[in-house]
């Protein structure tokens, strides 16, 4: 395993960071607030560095599995450690506080330290947001999609970074399905910027929303996140498009193609789709019961907005879930695990992952019914084998073991048992809000600092699924 | 005729052996010697050893001059391949076993059109679709169709508290209101016989109806049979017969159980059936079978690979008081045994791609033949053409063989019961009954 190596690919997403906070800079520049400079700032080092270590180094031929891993997880490292320069170089947050903003913004997690957003400059605010939008589809991918020479190297490292159990391929070569995948996004993100527009957004505010709502993000401009927008058109786009950005994009792809029977005959998107309209019953019932809303319209609006936002793991906000009632606080809760559809920019666990285990679970009833069966596990008609099962399963544990550690730690540090699990959870599942302490309403500025570091971890845990970043602290990744 | 065989396995061996006793020059190839050997010394034939999908070892077998050539190797691109080798030669009838259950899925399956091929058996599926006719009532044994389904035979045992038993031929048949069906044979104590009217029906003898299919149920009734409704099956044995038998239970909403002995035979059964409860173990298994509820089921069919196996399993299954028990049996000297020990009927794929291709064999007179298996006699169905002398003449006017006797005549859809004043007319199907010595001189009928 060579660092040169590492440090090519490296080197070149760094210099791609450095070019979208140029762009920001732009944006800055063109409100002509004081965060003109500290970006363009940020932008020049991470350029310079970038290429550097780029040229300095020779181009890879091929990447060996392990290289791949490491390059995944550095790379994204990287990119929240030179993303973080801005804000720092502002001077609206220190330098922890900055990593942490940064990190939970590339992996779509949208949990924030600011409390109050709309006191920031609009350049800063929006790199918030790109950072969101570039995690979302993954700066691996864009770099597969953009780059010819990877080739197969590049599919280990677009294996590394696309979530779900085994990614599809959509073109017999990996670099027209990434820009296949890239193309798909960002016409959703175009779709939903007009929507917006039409019901009476600013092109500010429309375009960092929808770089918010298609990652799966959550960082909003407004303190009152979507909330701030009392439009009820505009909130129901926003879930129409958080719930979008959980569907599979291969999905997209086939509908866009003009097979859009295949997602109705798609067997997770069924169960995701299932999913979501049975939580929402069971928090819209316990809200009517409980009269946490003036109209039925309102507590239905707010309802499916918290349900499909949380369990899209998007995190963007209407109301303020820490005051309705306990049942439909668990229900959120659970939801924070399952996550959107595999191969979608959602986080979790996956509903792919989540309806496999489910099945699994079928299955092993029926075989203590007949002890001398041979049962396959199906999903979606084809045959789950063995070994994808157990690194489901598998999976499953660690992200469960790794949420555990991480509650634990936080309330090792003095943070209470409610606000300790929603944030690991939150974490974790990249979402953002969390329960109590950190929820919509609240933020993340007075964890302490190593609860701000266990929960940087967790977010790049979740993003890169686990595996990616967990293959590193095995001894034999670093045996020769 | 002449006719060329590519694979002496089972199949070809038993192809070979059927044709030259009817007379025809066969030439069989086979890459194996000593099974080409084997053949040459057991049959009256040519053998060609070599890879019989190859041009050259094709033309050492003298296809030139062949009229029909039957590929029936186990495996099925190499009868294909030797199929598509002969479309250079002008031979009218090119025949290729084709039963990988992969090449016949919902999606699509193979049309013999596209292959040069003029037509494919597949006699596991035959025998899969055999099995499940079997498995419709308690009492067959044995179930050939003609006349596109308008006809059946069926063979069946008379049961003790039968209401027929005791009465003669001539009786019953007054007694039943627009009767459609005939006794067409009779196996008593080991002796085949063409009842007439005077016999009189025995507790436990092997009777064979020729009849119109609707009238079935009706005979099963005389015969001292309840209603039969399946619901349960277990299958013996995971080969392809059982994949084909699985998918048309599935299609009926049998539910149904596999029980296979190879562990990653298992697996992929369990990929391919998607509604099986598929068991790993041994059908013989008494264990495994009781913890599995066999005496709560309506059929077992025993499919393995294994003559001996099957036959044991069905006995086992047979003692746990299933009520019908089907075996798979390719070896012709057990069939008679079968019977006899309590097996109730018995499908082979052998057997059943040998009559395919008789069929094919005798030419265009020959619509249908079934080589009945418990009995020394074969169903044959004839068209009646304008040039033979028997148009237009009544059936006592023909002078058809002793050991013959027209079981049913269709014409358009109308199925009739044959007597001395029918007249045959240009264009019938005509059913017949024929024991070994009669078959040549009823052949000789019909041209």
């Amino acid at each position: 395993m060579s660092a040169r190596t590492a440090l090519h690919i490296i080197g070149l997403i760094v210099a791609a960071v450095g070019a979208a906070m140029g762009f920001s800079a732009i944006v800055a520049f063109l409100y002509s607030g004081p965060d003109a400079l500290p970006l363009l700032a940020a932008a020049a080092i991470a350029v310079v560095l970038g290429i550097a270590a780029n040229k300095l180094t020779p181009r890879p031929k091929d990447l060996t599995i392990r290289e791949s891993y490491l390059i995944v997880t550095l790379a994204w490292l990287s990119a929240a450690v030179f993303g973080a320069l801005p804000y720092w170089f502002a001077g609206v947050a220190s330098p922890l506080d900055a990593f942490f903003e940064s990190i939970s913004g590339f992996t779509t997690t949208g949990a924030s330290i600011f409390p109050d957003p709309e006191s920031l400059p609009r350049g800063i605010l929006f790199w918030r947001d790109l950072s969101q939008w570039l995690g979302g589809m993954g700066i691996i991918v864009l770099v597969v999609a953009v780059l010819p020479f990877l080739g197969v190297g590049g599919m280990q490292l677009f294996r590394a970074e696309v979530p779900g159990p085994t990614p599809e391929r959509l073109q017999p070569r990996i670099r027209q399905t990434a820009s296949i995948l890239w193309r798909v996004y960002v016409g959703l993100t175009a779709a939903q910027v007009i929507l917006y527009l039409v019901g009476g957004m600013s092109l500010y505010d429309a375009v960092t929303h929808a770089f918010g709502t298609m990652p799966t993000g959550g960082f909003s401009t407004r303190t009152a996140s979507i909330g701030a927008f009392t439009s009820p058109f505009i909130q129901y786009v926003t879930v129409v498009f958080m719930y979008l950005a959980g569907v599979n994009f291969a999905l997209h792809y086939r509908a866009l193609r003009g097979q859009p029977r295949s997602i109705l005959e798609d067997e997770e998107w069924r169960f995701y789709t299932l999913l979501l309209l049975s939580a929402l019953a069971i928090v819209l019932a316990a809200n009517l019961v409980a009269g946490t809303h003036s109209s039925l319209e309102a507590a239905f609006r707010a309802s499916a907005f918290q349900v499909v936002s949380i369990g899209t793991t998007t995190g963007f906000a209407t109301a303020d879930y820490v005051t309705w009632p306990a049942v439909s606080q668990v229900v959120l809760f659970f939801l924070m695990f399952v996550g959107g559809m595999a191969g979608s920019t959602g986080g979790g666990m996956k509903t792919m992952r989540m309806w496999a285990a489910l099945k699994q679970g079928v299955v092993e009833l029926r075989k203590h019914l007949h002890p001398r069966a041979v049962i396959v596990t199906r999903v979606g008609g084809k045959v789950v084998h063995e070994g994808v099962m157990l690194n489901i399963l598998a999976f499953m544990l660690l992200f469960v073991a790794s949420f555990i550690i991480g509650a634990l730690l936080l309330t090792a540090l003095g943070v209470d048992l409610v606000t300790a699990a929603g944030a690991s959870a939150a974490a974790i599942a990249n979402i953002g809000p969390g329960l109590a302490g950190v929820g919509p309403a609240e933020n993340y500025s007075w964890m302490p600092a190593v609860g701000k570091i266990v929960l940087s971890l967790l977010m790049l845990l979740g993003r890169l699924e686990i595996y990616t970043v967990l293959v590193l602290f095995h001894p034999e990744f670093w045996r020769r | 005729m002449r006719i060329l065989i590519v694979g002496a396995g089972a199949v070809g061996f038993s192809l070979a052996e059927h044709l030259s006793e009817e007379g025809h020059d066969i030439v069989l190839v086979d890459q194996d010697p000593e099974r080409a050997a084997r053949a040459q010394d057991q049959l009256d034939i040519m053998t060609v050893t070599g890879n019989g999908a190859s041009i050259s070892v094709l033309e050492k077998a003298g296809i030139e001059d062949v009229d029909l050539l039957a590929a029936v190797t186990s495996v099925d691109e190499v009868n294909l391949i030797a199929c598509m080798s002969a479309a250079q030669y002008d031979i009218p009838i090119k025949i290729a076993r084709i039963s990988n259950p992969d090449y016949f899925s919902e999606a699509g399956r193979l049309k013999s059109a596209q292959q040069g091929v003029d037509l494919m058996i597949n006699p596991e599926l035959e025998c899969a679709r055999e099995a499940f006719q079997l498995l419709q009532s308690e009492a067959s044994t044995e179930l050939a169709f003609f006349a596109g389904g308008r006809v059946q035979l069926m063979g069946l045992r008379v049961q003790p508290d039968a209401p027929i038993v005791g009465q003669s031929l001539q009786e019953v048949a007054t007694r039943v209101e627009d009767r459609r069906f005939l006794t067409a044979a009779v196996l008593r104590n080991g002796e085949t016989i063409i009842p007439r009217g005077d016999y009189r029906f025995q507790a436990g003898d092997q009777i064979y109806i020729i009849g119109e299919s609707t009238q079935m149920p009706l005979v099963l009734k005389l015969a001292g049979y309840p209603e039969f409704k399946l619901r349960r099956v277990m299958i013996g044995g995971g080969g392809r017969t059982a994949v084909y038998l699985a998918k048309i239970l599935e299609e009926h909403n049998v539910d149904y159980t596999i029980i296979e002995s190879d562990r990653a035979r298992c697996v992929k059964l369990a990929e391919l059936l998607k509604k099986a409860l598929i068991l790993h173990g041994n059908a013989t298994d008494m264990e495994l079978l009781e913890m599995e509820g066999v005496e709560e089921i309506e059929g077992f069919v025993v499919l393995t690979g294994s003559d001996d196996t099957n036959m044991l399993a069905s006995l086992l299954a047979k003692s746990h008081g299933v009520p019908k028990v089907v075996a798979l049996i390719n070896r012709i000297d057990y069939i008679p045994l079968v019977s006899r020990v309590g097996i109730d009927a018995v499908v082979s794929p052998r057997i059943s791609a040998v009559n395919s291709i008789l069929r094919h064999a005798r030419g265009g007179i020959v619509v249908g033949v079934a080589a009945l298996r418990g009995i020394d006699a074969e169903v044959i169905e004839f068209n009646v053409q304008p040039a033979s002398d028997i148009a237009g003449k009544t059936l006592a006017e023909i002078d058809f063989p002793d050991h013959s006797l027209v079981g049913a005549i269709t014409r358009g859809d109308e199925v009739i019961v044959p007597s001395g004043q029918v007249k045959l007319a240009n264009g019938d199907k005509v059913t017949v009954l024929a024991l070994p010595d009669a078959v040549k001189a009823v052949e000789k009928l019909f041209q």
